[in-house]
């Protein structure tokens, strides 16, 4: 083991050969400064995807169940669910009546391809017909007016509470409430601008509008539409216990016999972290590939640039030896100097990323005016400095095990005879 | 009671080049003892330089014997020679072989660090031994702000820094003037009267003068090794 003047010593040797050899050695670390660079985009990516995707499902609500005849997520058998009955009005009402754990149980139904017209123009959207209840959810938070209440759901009167794309499009520079929008030629009064829930692919979310559910029923009619029931848990904790009781209640209203599977589905947020994962997964899987790429290149720099130190330095490793250097101090010395080149390569690579992924973000949010960006960091990932100095130095002192071998295994005369 | 240093016997280095073999040395046997200061001379190729790398450790024979301290060093590995150059030997080259990047007071320290001495305790060690030199006023320099002689300074003063049993130094005046080359003899001197065991490799009668025993080699062998009578230091 070498000592510990010896390791300053080498520290010392170190800086000195880095500055003496400035332009060559920042050449050098070219490849170790894209592979870190690499890594913090790609930390900083994955970071921003997280951030995006918990704002999407906080905001649609991680405490929602909802019982429908299809899977949300895509999975199951297609035609298997097909051939499942419809879910109607009145099962919905009766797993209502006898829900207890849950703090809401709400009707939906939803025309898809559906329009609003406001004059002359109009907006594709989906229809949604449900219950003041949905008021409560964080889906159904309103920003600005408020949600349908109990009296007007009940008279069915013709009033809507719009999503965020709809008001931001045809509504752009006024308040929308009070005024009015056609739905399949009626006019309904707006009440309520639900906030902004869709970040990024779930985006569509903002393109809905709710009426009340008779309201619904006097435009678009219930016949042949399944409904889905959305059951407010309340908490993340309550989910397994509404989970529970509304399969439970589920089979016996539509009387599925105790040996066959359930002819419904259970849909909840959870079901699409599954899609972010794989969207994660693969940024992962390209990110490495690319750094462990460009990991190699630059060790193979490192290690050719330290071959040529040793050549360039045998004399003095001639003259250590003499005076009393061991093969580990040497040995140390050339190690300490590769893993420090690599070091200087992440610590230059940082600001670049710093930079590169704040202007991304700026761009994002100012140029693009892309909302979801606003909640990514624009700052780089500081765990990620600890990580690609660790990863730097294992590069360093594999790219220089080997020139530091062959310096520490010279032969003092030989090496002092050198010029 | 042995108070020899060195204790050499039928030593042999050997050189195999393509078919050929060259004999650096041929059979040496040789015994020093401490306080000795010693002159090796002969004419260039007869091996002075091979012996004096055998005797400070650098190079291993092809065989023979080597004794140092008691110590058989034909036994010893890597580390243990590495570590007996450094408390033991000081070498002082021809080519004054210091470090260009380093001040002369780190070159002097550098041996220190290699012992595993703490910072100040270096530092003070090598202010002393470069102020013995007489370059206290020049620490701070580089090898290339010193002439030829002041280099010559400061690499003596890197041998004598860890007080090794013996200097070694190969023709140390070969590449300095008359004049400088008799201000380094008079260190030399000064280090033999201070108690150091001073071995010296040289052309030179003038240089090999100074010393109290002269070892004459020719073609690989000891030719004559005889006492000088008239050692000018005294
Ligand atoms: N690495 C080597 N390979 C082959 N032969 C060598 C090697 N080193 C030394 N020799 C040979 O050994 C002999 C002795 O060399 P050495 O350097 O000891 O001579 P020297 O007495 O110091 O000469 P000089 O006065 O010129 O310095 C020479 O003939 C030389 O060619
Ligand atoms: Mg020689």
């Amino acid at each position: 083991m070498p000592r510990l003047s010896e390791v300053q010593e080498s520290f010392r040797i170190a800086v000195t050969s880095l500055r003496v050899n400035l332009m060559r050695s920042i050449l050098t670390t070219a490849g170790v400064v894209v592979g870190v660079v690499l890594v913090v985009l790609m930390g900083w990516t994955i970071g921003g995807l997280d951030a995006v995707w918990e704002k999407t499902i906080s905001i649609i609500g991680k405490d929602m169940i909802y019982i429908d005849k299809w899977n949300w997520a895509g999975g199951g058998n297609w035609r298997m669910m097909e051939a499942r009955k419809d879910i109607t009005l009145e099962q919905a009402e009766a797993l209502s009546m006898r829900m207890e754990s849950a703090e809401e149980t709400i009707p939906i139904t939803r025309k898809w391809g559906g329009s609003v017209s406001v004059g002359n123009t109009s907006l594709r959207c989906s229809i949604m017909g449900t219950t003041t209840a949905y008021g409560s959810t964080s889906a159904g938070t309103t920003e600005e007016g408020r949600f349908f209440n109990e009296v007007e759901e009940r008279e069915a009167e013709k009033v809507v509470v719009v999503g965020y794309n709809i008001k931001k499009n045809l509504f752009p520079d006024e308040s929308p409430i009070g005024k009015y929008l056609k739905i399949a030629g009626v006019p309904y009064r707006i009440v309520g601008v639900v906030e902004k829930r869709g970040f990024l692919f779930m985006d569509f979310i903002d393109n809905q509008v709710f009426i009340p559910l008779y309201a619904f029923r006097s435009s678009f009619g219930f016949f042949d539409r399944s409904f889905s029931v959305g059951l407010k848990a309340g908490s993340e904790r309550m989910l397994d216990i509404v989970r529970d009781e509304a399969v439970g209640h589920m089979r016996s209203i539509r009387n599925v016999p105790p040996a066959d599977p359930d002819d419904f589905s259970i849909n909840e947020m959870k079901a699409f972290d599954q899609q972010a994962k794989n969207i994660r997964l693969g940024i992962w899987v390209v990110g490495m590939g690319l750094t462990i790429l460009a990991f190699i290149v630059g060790s193979i720099g490192i290690m050719n640039i330290m071959y040529v130190s040793v050549t360039e330095r045998t004399k003095e490793i001639g003259i250590r030896k003499a005076i009393g250097a061991r093969r580990s101090s040497i040995l140390s010395q050339f190690l300490i100097e590769s893993a420090m080149l690599c070091v200087a390569g992440a610590l230059i690579a940082f600001p670049i990323a710093q930079v590169i992924v704040g202007s991304a973000q700026y761009l994002a949010v100012h140029v693009f005016e892309q909302d979801w960006a606003s909640v990514v960091s624009p700052l780089v990932p500081f765990d990620l400095l600890g990580i690609a100095v660790g990863v730097s130095i294992l590069v360093g002192l594999l790219a220089g095990l080997f020139p530091a071998i062959k310096a520490s295994g010279l032969d003092p005369v030989e090496a002092l005879r050198s010029e | 009671m042995n108070t020899n240093i060195i204790e050499i016997a039928d030593l042999v280095k050997r050189y195999e080049m393509g078919h050929e073999e060259v004999f650096a040395l041929r059979n040496v046997s040789l015994t020093l003892g401490k306080n000795e200061y010693v002159a090796i001379m002969g004419p260039s190729g007869s091996g002075k330089s091979t012996l004096m790398n055998m005797l400070g450790c650098l190079d291993t024979p092809t065989s023979g014997t080597y004794f140092f301290n008691g110590a058989n060093v034909s036994e010893m590995d890597d580390d243990d020679l590495a570590a007996i150059r450094n408390k033991e030997i000081g070498f002082v080259f021809q080519t004054f072989n210091l470090l260009p990047r380093a001040t002369a007071l780190q070159n002097v320290e550098l041996p220190l660090v290699y012992a595993g001495l703490k910072s100040e305790e270096r530092r003070k060690r090598a202010i002393e031994a470069i102020t013995r030199v007489g370059l206290a006023d020049r620490m701070d320099h580089r090898p290339n702000e010193l002439s030829g002689g002041q280099r010559q300074r400061v690499a003596i003063a890197r041998a004598l820094v860890t007080a090794p049993s013996i200097i070694l130094a190969d023709e140390p005046t070969g590449n300095l003037d008359s004049k400088t080359g008799q201000d380094i003899m008079r260190l030399f001197g000064d280090l033999w009267r201070g108690g150091n065991t001073v071995i010296l490799v040289t052309h030179e009668e003038d240089v090999a003068r100074h010393a109290h025993r002269i070892i004459r080699l020719r073609d690989g062998l000891i030719e004559s090794d005889e006492i000088n009578p008239n050692a000018t230091s005294v």
